[in-house]
Parts: structure tokens; sequence; C-alpha cells
């Protein structure tokens, strides 16, 4: 059997074909940061400086650096992403190491903190970093949970293809609806304007609560108008009746109730296309919401780290001229 | 009227027009016969504006009026200009049903029942073919078209179109939305549509935005007024007149080959592909009836243009040295012992028997398409593995090849007239042996594409590579150690077996009959499982299935069918036994290999029952000719489209996938974006040849591109898109510092520059120029985005879930 492509995918590339950025190349950089943290931490109660550890002593300063270089190396991961002509290791594996060594600054700033925390611009480095790390881990869930959510809301089905059935069901909506009286008529219409998609981030991530009323007032009127055709009709709706059963035509006809009949069933229609167009609109929200969720923490993560930076540098800068 | 000429040429295309231009310079009495009222038909149709190019660059022009790439309107003109100064004797509107004689007494029949006598035809008529007509009285009245150029023309306007066609469907879906449109169908289905096509006329007719007439045909057109008039339909339930501005019928083109034929032109074989074979000076079977241009196989305008100028000087008795001349001294110059082309062509066509039945044209074109080689001794021509897919013939010297991976000194010699390399040109697959050179080795290296063309047009050369790729087939994988010759009677008595995507080559509990070579294509082994067929294996090309057959009378043990369309070569159990009865080791030989085979495969089962969905579905959506496909893992994909983005930022602004499309299956989904096919669909008709396997298997299309957009067509995965590229990308820094336009973004409208550049085919070529493999696989943050071949398709459903 010939062999798959050998001159492009080593062994080990093809064992981690299919794997996530978690559990790259057999778990790499969680070992690396679990040996990094295990250095720090000997390191830290090895070593008894003349008064409380802090970070000014040589262990202090060294983690300092290694910590302020990590908080700018994972800062790059925005930039590796879009140098798409990089071949400096695969972005799966930056995001891998950006996780475990960002997770590993809890532990590593932390020591270089030797646990003294004040009102000052260092504690507010510190502060910002934890919440750094903390809608990181918020981003880690997310991305763990919500892929397989989304596709199965997706269900194999794509935006573009529901739009356009959107769009259908509105048109059907609207051609039943037109014989059916001009007050049905407008209440479909201004159904339809109602039901929205999308918009702002909060309508995004929350839905669309102002469609409600209107979808209610046409749920309503449109009962009342089941109700009094049946009345009128005088028969239980049958829909499995079918207009080739001649004996019940002729006899709807002679009760006058065939129109009726005919009406009933558009209107069944439309309630039912009205629904299906409802369930289809809240399938979309719930995507486009999923997908809100999916991308919004980045809104906090990225702007906290540039106040991080902003907050190191003042750190480092207070340290080394006014200390 | 009649006259007399010396030469008709039928069809004023550029091959006709160059030919006629050529005899008009001469002062030779000709006259040019074309069908339309303009000529250059087929350009004239082109897209107002289209950009048409002028492949091969390399090739000189040598022709009466000029021809350079540009666009559509200049080139007419031009070409109007030239026949007009050069007084081309055209005469318009005059379509030749039928033309009989021979040299020095030609009688042409006019459709409108005219004779045309002439002493020499050129025929020159294309490949495009005559639109099919109504067949009834009025088909040529004004109110009838047979063609739609700019929907966009047309408003307000009751129009019926006739025919069921995609070309039919597009033109009413597109004139539906200003005009009231009315289709006819000869049948009560649109199945001969292509699906998209036959979804959305259905959806169009059920909205009530398009009429329809289901079973009816037209009997009648006739004029009321000067933009009015009356179409009669017959359909079952009567007569149906209907009212309307314009009647557009769209009803195919007859291939022109039935005519072709009817001259007394004979082709070589069944093959549609096949085209008539005619001599060095362009001349038929028939005396003085010459064919060129794109119905002799020379579909490049250049070429075209100059086999026109050449056939008319051959005509007029001189004997010019073909346009081709200097670019084949060229490539013969590494030859030991050159001395004049046509005496190396004569050598060539001596020296190596499976190129001797081509005719000297033939051959010629052949040797301008291939390269010829001397690789110094002991140099690797190509390695097991590679994905190449060029054909060599040997000839001088030797090569050896190691058909043994284990052990590299087992080397089979190949002599000289010998050839190599069939097995990947006819499997698709990666070479199966490596090659070396032997002393004083000269080769021709042959691409694909050209051997295909020659496949189709000589029996011989098809009959002989089949022979050849079945023996030696045998002797790697079922026979090692027989000759050919003691396989000769196996080989005689085997079939090829061709079958459609789906079907069955044989069930589980059938009489085994023989055993199938895959040579083209895969095929997917299933097996009851609870009550349920459920896949086991894919077996691609070059392997085999049923082998079972051949040792023992046993019923098949498991259903086969064809995942795509495939190819197998059937070796009769009968015809094997007999091999057998002489040879008794080898039935201990195979029981051996057979049975090491049928433990490897029970030694990979698939998983549960969604792994074998799995399968399946993948093989609905074309991997099973796939050879390198593009997956994404939808449990990990984060949506960010950074696939998409890394795509367009490293291929000139556009992305040759696209994420969102395509269809999933368990989580599984399968983006549109190139298979990279095992016989691509795109190569099947590229004017230029521009679209080329590279050694690791990339499908790619080169900068030949002609921007004629039949790949884009002949894609079924629709991978393929008709684009602009620009060299400028947006940079990282500058939007990092300043905003505006992110790499891997389509820039905004205000960006883009004003004049851009024609438009070309682009598609997915793997980053083949990119250290570090394919951008978008590099690109995905989390690893959702997978590269997979058929291989890894059963390790990837044992990975996932």
């Amino acid at each position: 059997m010939s062999q798959p492509k050998a001159s492009r995918s080593t062994k080990t590339e093809r064992d981690s074909v299919h794997t996530g950025f978690l559990r790259h190349r057999g778990l790499l950089w969680a070992k690396i940061v679990l040996l990094l943290c295990a250095l720090a931490i000997a390191g830290y109660v090895w070593h008894t400086p003349l008064d409380a550890p802090n970070g000014g002593t040589w262990l202090g300063y060294t983690l300092g650096g290694v910590s302020a270089a990590l908080v700018l190396w994972l800062t790059l991961l925005g930039v590796r992403k879009r140098r798409y002509r990089s071949s400096l290791g695969t972005v799966k594996g930056w995001t891998s190491a950006h996780v475990y060594l960002g997770l590993s600054l809890i532990v590593i700033a932390t020591l270089h903190s030797g646990f003294q925390f004040g009102l000052n611009i260092h504690t507010l480095g510190y502060v910002l970093m934890l919440l750094v790390i903390a809608s990181g881990l918020y981003g880690l869930v997310v991305y763990s949970r919500l892929p397989q959510e989304i596709a199965q809301v997706r269900a194999g089905s794509t935006r573009e293809a529901w739009i356009e059935e959107l769009l259908d069901l509105s048109d059907q909506a609207l051609k039943l609806a037109e014989p059916l009286g001009e007050d049905l008529h407008r209440k479909v219409v201004r159904s339809l304007d109602k039901a929205s998609i999308g918009g702002g981030l909060r309508r995004q991530l929350y839905g669309q609560p102002e469609s409600r009323r209107s979808a209610e007032d046409f749920r309503q009127s449109i009962e009342q108008r089941i109700e009094f055709l049946r009345n009128k009709i005088n028969r239980p709706f049958d829909a499995s009746v079918t207009r080739q059963n001649t004996v019940m035509f002729m006899a709807n006809q002679l009760g006058g109730a065939g129109k009726s009949d005919e009406e009933l069933q558009r209107v069944q229609q439309l309630l039912d296309v009205m629904g299906r167009r409802k369930a289809l609109v809240a399938r979309i929200n719930r995507d486009i919401a999923l997908h809100a969720r999916l991308q919004v923490w980045l809104l906090v993560h990225v702007p906290l780290t540039f106040a991080l930076i902003a907050a190191l540098i003042a750190h480092v800068v207070s340290v080394f001229f006014y200390w | 009227m009649s006259g007399q000429y010396s030469i008709a040429i039928v069809g004023s295309g550029p091959a006709g027009l160059a030919a006629a231009a050529r005899a008009a310079e001469l002062g030779i009495a000709h006259v040019l016969l074309e069908s339309e009222a303009h000529l250059s038909h087929t350009i004239h149709r082109y897209q107002k504006g289209k950009h048409v190019m002028a492949e091969p660059g390399a090739l000189p022009l040598r022709a009466s009026v000029p021809f350079a790439a540009g666009q559509r309107e200049a080139i007419l003109k031009v070409w109007d200009e030239g026949a007009r100064k050069l007084k081309v004797n055209v005469r318009h509107q005059a379509e030749v049903s039928a033309i009989s004689g021979a040299r020095g007494a030609f009688v042409l029949k006019l459709a409108s029942g005219e004779t045309v006598q002439a002493e020499h035809v050129v025929l020159a008529i294309g490949l495009q073919g005559n639109p099919r007509k109504l067949g009834c009285e009025g088909e040529d009245c004004g109110l009838v078209q047979y063609q739609l150029d700019d929907p966009g023309e047309y408003q307000k306007e009751t129009i019926v179109v006739v025919g069921a066609g995609d070309a039919a469907i597009e033109n009413v879906l597109a004139l539906s939305t200003n005009n009231q449109v009315t289709i006819v169908n000869r049948r009560d289905d649109f199945d001969r549509a292509r699906e998209g096509n036959r979804e959305a006329i259905l959806k169009a007719i059920e909205q009530g935005r398009v009429r329809v007439v289901y079973n009816a045909g037209v009997s009648g057109v006739a004029m009321s007024a000067a933009t009015r008039g009356v179409i009669t339909l017959a359909t079952p339930q009567g007569a149906a007149p209907i009212d309307c501005n314009r009647i557009i019928a769209r009803l195919g083109a007859t291939p022109p080959r039935a005519f072709v034929e009817s001259c007394g032109i004979v082709f070589p074989s069944k093959d549609p592909n096949a085209v008539p074979a005619v001599s060095d000076r362009y001349e038929s079977n028939v005396t003085g009836l010459y064919v060129i241009g794109a119905l002799a196989g020379f579909p490049l305008i250049k070429q075209a243009m100059n086999q026109g100028w050449e056939v008319v000087e051959f005509i007029a008795g001189r004997n010019p040295e073909p346009a081709d001349a200097p670019l084949l001294a060229k490539k013969f110059a590494s030859l030991p012992g050159f001395t004049t082309v046509p005496a190396a062509i004569a050598r060539i066509q001596q020296e190596v028997p499976v190129l001797s039945p081509l005719t000297p044209l033939q051959l010629r074109e052949f040797l301008l398409d291939s390269e010829l080689r001397t690789p110094a001794s002991g140099k690797v021509i190509f390695s097991r593995n590679d994905y190449s897919d060029s054909f060599y013939s040997i000839l001088e010297g030797s090569v050896f090849i190691a058909v043994n991976p284990d052990d590299v000194s087992e080397l089979i010699p190949l002599g000289a007239g010998q050839f190599f390399g069939e097995m990947s040109l006819i499997s698709g697959r990666r070479r199966s042996a490596t090659v070396l050179a032997g002393e004083g080795c000269v080769l021709i290296e042959t691409p694909r594409r050209s051997m295909n063309k020659l496949i189709a047009s000589v029996a011989a050369v098809k009959r002989v590579l089949d022979e050849t790729f079945l023996t030696r087939a045998i002797q790697s994988k079922i026979a090692p150690g027989l000759t050919a010759e003691e396989l000769q009677g196996v080989v005689a008595k085997a079939t090829v077996e061709r079958f459609k995507a789906g079907e069955t080559l044989f069930n589980a509990g059938d009489v085994g009959d023989g055993l199938h070579l895959i040579r083209k294509g895969s095929v997917t082994v299933a097996q009851m499982v609870a009550d349920k067929e459920t896949v086991l294996a894919y077996v691609p090309a070059g392997q085999y299935v049923g082998e079972m057959a051949l040792l023992t009378g046993a019923t098949r043990s498991a259903t086969v069918r064809a995942a795509v369309a495939t190819e197998t070569i059937k070796l009769e159990t009968e015809s094997f036994r007999s091999l057998l009865a002489q040879h008794p080791s080898l039935r201990e030989q195979l029981g051996t290999t057979f049975k090491a085979r049928a433990a490897a495969n029970a030694n990979t089962p698939l998983g549960g029952g969604q792994q074998q969905g799995i399968v399946q579905f993948l093989m609905q959506q074309g991997l099973g000719e796939a050879t390198d496909a593009l997956l994404i893992d939808e449990t990990l994909c984060v949506g960010c489209d950074h696939c998409e983005k890394a795509c367009a930022d490293t291929h000139g602004g556009i992305s040759r996938l696209d994420r969102e499309a395509g269809a999933s299956f368990a989580e599984l989904h399968v983006p549109t974006s190139c298979r990279h096919c095992e016989h691509p669909h795109c190569m099947k008709d590229c004017p230029p040849d521009a679209i080329r396997r590279a050694p690791n298997g990339e499908v790619f299309i080169t900068d030949a591109c002609i921007g004629c957009g039949n790949c884009e067509k002949n894609c079924p995965y629709g991978v393929i898109q008709m684009g602009s590229t620009s060299d400028k990308q947006p940079s990282l820094m500058s939007w990092l510092l300043f905003g505006g336009t992110e790499p891997g973004t389509r820039p905004q409208k205000a960006d883009k520059p004003k004049t851009s550049s024609p438009k070309v085919a682009v598609k997915c070529d793997m980053c083949k120029d990119l250290s570090g493999g394919p951008a978008c696989v590099r690109a995905c943050p989390t690893g959702a985005a997978i590269r997979v071949s058929p291989e890894q398709f059963i390790q990837l459903t044992q990975s996932s879930g």
C-alpha cells in the first residue's frame, strides 16, 4: 500500500493531526509550564533573603523579568496569528503555549510579589494581570464548549441558507395572508417587520425582546379566526379530508361552508408557516448569540492586556527610578 | 449563385480567417464561408470586454492578420479591418450542409440550397457546433433567438424560453426578474439540469415567478407585428398558442463530428475527445480536404492562426518550415547526434514503438509538449510516492526500476524503445516505484494532458498502454516473478469495466467470478452488520478487491461499490486458473499474500456506527477521489475565519476556501475547498494546459491561464473561482498601528485599484510555494482545520469521537 505523503507530514505530525490546541504535541507546553512553576516554587522556598521575600532580591528580579517577558510574548500571539506567511511554528502551537504560559504567570508573578500587596501601581498591575488571565480562562471555557453547541444548532446548514429560507417563508406568509383580509395581512406584515435578527452586541447576546408583542397580537387574531371558521363550518376541522372526496365537497358547498373550509386550510397553513418562521428566527438568533459569546471575551481580554502593559511599564519604571 | 474557387474555407474563426487572409494576400481565388453575420462567432460570443490571451507565449505568430492578447472588441476589430484590407472574399450566412468530392472537384452544398465549387477545402469549423433549431416553421424569424448575451437588455417583455437544460434555466431565472417568462419543457421534469438549477427553477415555478408548460413541443412560430408574435405549442391537451415578444430557444448544440464524418473524414476512435487524423500538411484522409484549428485538436488561437497560414502555403505548393521548428530545434539540442528537426522526429518514430502509430503532425505536437531529458547515470528520475504523472519514453540507453521498497538493490532494467510512468498516468495516484537513470539514457518526458489526448486519438497507443499497465500491475501486485509472456493469456482475457459513483461491482453472496484491479477511482467494501449495511474499508486505485475468487470458488463475502466514477480491470477466474495450473507454486504464494491482506484488513476495524457513517459521508462529499482534502472539526472550530484570512493573505487577496459552505456530518465539516482529485475534473478542458500537478500532489494553475472559465464549470465541488489577484496585501504593522484593512480581509471599495488585472481562475495550491505547508492549517488557532489524504480517513474515524 502506498504510504501517506511522506515528504510533508512526519509521523509525529500525523499523530497530532486531529488533536486540539490544549493537547498539542502531547501536552508539551503544559509539561514545560509545570517544570517552570516547580522551579520557581523550589527557588522561592530555598531562597531566604535577609528581609521578607520581595521583588527586589535577585530571585525577585529573575521572577519579575521572566513574568514581564512572558506578558510581552503572550501579547505577540495577536501578531503571530496574523502573520500568515510565518513558518515560526503553527498558530495552534502558539495558542497552546499562550494558554499554559499565561496560566504559569499566576504562580511566577505571585512569587515575584512575595505576597506584598497594597494600594499601589504594583498591585494594580498584578490585579490587571489576574483579570486578563481570568478573562482568558473564560475564553478557554467557551472555546471548549460552544463550538459543539454551534455545530448542533447549525445541523449542517449555513446562515446563508437560513436567511434564504427565512425570506422564502416570509414570502409564503404574505401570499397566504393576502386573501384573508386586510386586518390579518397587516398583522402578518407587522410581525414580519418586528422579528429581527442580530443587531448590536447586547441584542446579539440577549436576543430580541420587543418582537414578542406583535407576534402575540398575530397569534391571538389568528386563533380567533380559526375559532370563527370552525364554528361556521360546524364540524371539527380535519386536514385529511381532500377535495377529491366529492360527497363531502358537495355537502360543504350546499352548506355554504366550502369557502370557509378553504379559508380554514389557508389559515392553518399561515399559522404553520409563521410558526416555522419563528422557530427559524429563534435558531438564527441562537446561532448569533453563540458566536457573539465566542468572541465577546476578547473585547475584555485584549483591552485589559494593553492596560496591563501600561501598568507594567509604570511598575518597572517606578521600581528602577524611584525606589 | 455558384462559383469556382481554388480554396473554399469553411468557418471564419482564427484558423479559417488566417487561411482566407493568406489566400487573399497571395491572390488565390478563395471564398470564406461563415454561417453567421459576423466573423469569428465563438470569440464574438465571449462576454463584453473579456480579455483574450495569446498562449503559448513562446510560439511565434505567423499570419497575415495581426493578433495579440487584448480585449475581445479590439481583437475582433483588428480582424475585421485585416479582412477588409486584404479583400478577403467572405460569404456570410452561408452555412455549409454537405461537402462532397475530392481534390480538384469539391462541391459544397449550402443550407440555402446553393452550391460552391472548389479545388481544395479547408475545414476550420471549431468544436462549438451549431445550435439546435426549433425545427418548425418560423424557426429563423426575427422573433426567435438561439442565445442570450445580456438578460438585462430586456425589460417588461413576454418571453418564451424553450429548453430544459442548464442554459435554458439560467436564462429563464435571469430574465424573470424584469419580464414575464414561460419555460417550455419537452418532458415533465428538469432532471437533465444541475441540481442547483433544478431546485431554483422548480421554486420559481412554485412561487409563480415563472410559468411552465410541460410535455410540450413547438409546432410553429409566426410574427404578428414587428416585435410581437405567436408561438404555438403542441401539448397533450392540444395546440396552445402563446402571444409573446421574444422566443429564446436553448436546445444545445450539435457536435460537429457527424457533419465532419459525413464529408468522408475518418475519426480514429469513438472517444468523444478524438480528433480526425491529419497529415503534417493538415490534409485529412480525403485528399484535398484539410482540417485545421480546434477541430484538428489545436484549441489555442495562435496555433490555429499559424495553421491557417501554413495550410494555404501547402496548397499553393510551397513547403514552409512550421512555426514551431525553432522551438523543436531548441528542444532537440541536447539530443546526441542531432542534425535536423525532421530527422530527429523520424528517428523518434522509429526508435519508440509506442509512438510509431502517430501521424507526423501528432508526433510534432507531442514533442512540442514534451521535454527531452538526459539524466546522468544513477540519477533518480522519480521516486516511489512522488505525485508526478508524466509519461516517459526511452529513446536511448536504459533505466532501472526499483520495484522493492525494502531492497533497493532489486532493480529491473528497461531498455530503449520501452516506456514507463503509465501507472500514475492511468490511476492518478503516486508513483509505485523509484526509477533510476542508466548509462547514456535519453528520455522523452510527456505531460499527462498530451498523453491523454494521444490515448483518446490513437487507438493503438491506448491498447499498448492498457496492456502494459495490466501486465505490470499483475506482476507487481499479484504474481511477481512471472514474465509478460507467461501472463499473456490472462492479460488478453482481462476486461476493463466502468462503474458510476455508487454502482455495485459485486454483492455479498454473489458467485465470485474474478478479481477487480482498480485502475482509476476508488471503492468501498461494505458488509451487513446488525441488519445494516456498513462500510468496512476504502480501497483506492492501484489496489484490488475480490481476490479470493481466483483461488476458491467461494461466494463474495462483502458488497463492493464504486465511491466515485471507477474503472477496474477484471481478471477472469477461469483464465487465471489455467495460469495457476501451469505454476503450482504461484497458488501457494497467492494464498499467503491474500491471507496476510485479509488479516491486515481485520486489524483495522472501524469503530461504532457513527464512525462508519463518517466514511460514507466523506465518500458522498467526493473524498473518494481526493488526494488531500481540508476538513474542519466542528468541536474545535471557533469561527474566527483565520483559515480564510490566511489563504487570502498568502494568495493575492482571494481566499480559495469557503469555511462556512459545505456539508457536515458527525461534527466533521467539509468546507468548499479543493480536494486535489486523483483525476482532476478541472484539468479536463484547459486550452492552454495551465492546470498542473506538482510532485507533492498539489493541483495548481500556472500563469498560462487564459481565464476561459472551463475549469470553474468543470469542478463538481465549486472550488474554483474567477478573480483578479493583487500583489499588494494590507500590511500587518500599519493595521496594528493605524488601523484600516486587516491582513487577509478584502480591501474596502475605496481602496480597490481602479484598473484590475484580467480575471483568471484561482484555486487552492496547497501553499506549495510556502515553507511550512498550507497556511489555512497553520493559521488555525485551535487545531480544528486539518488536511487529510484518503489513507488517513480510517485513522480519522478512529481518532474522532
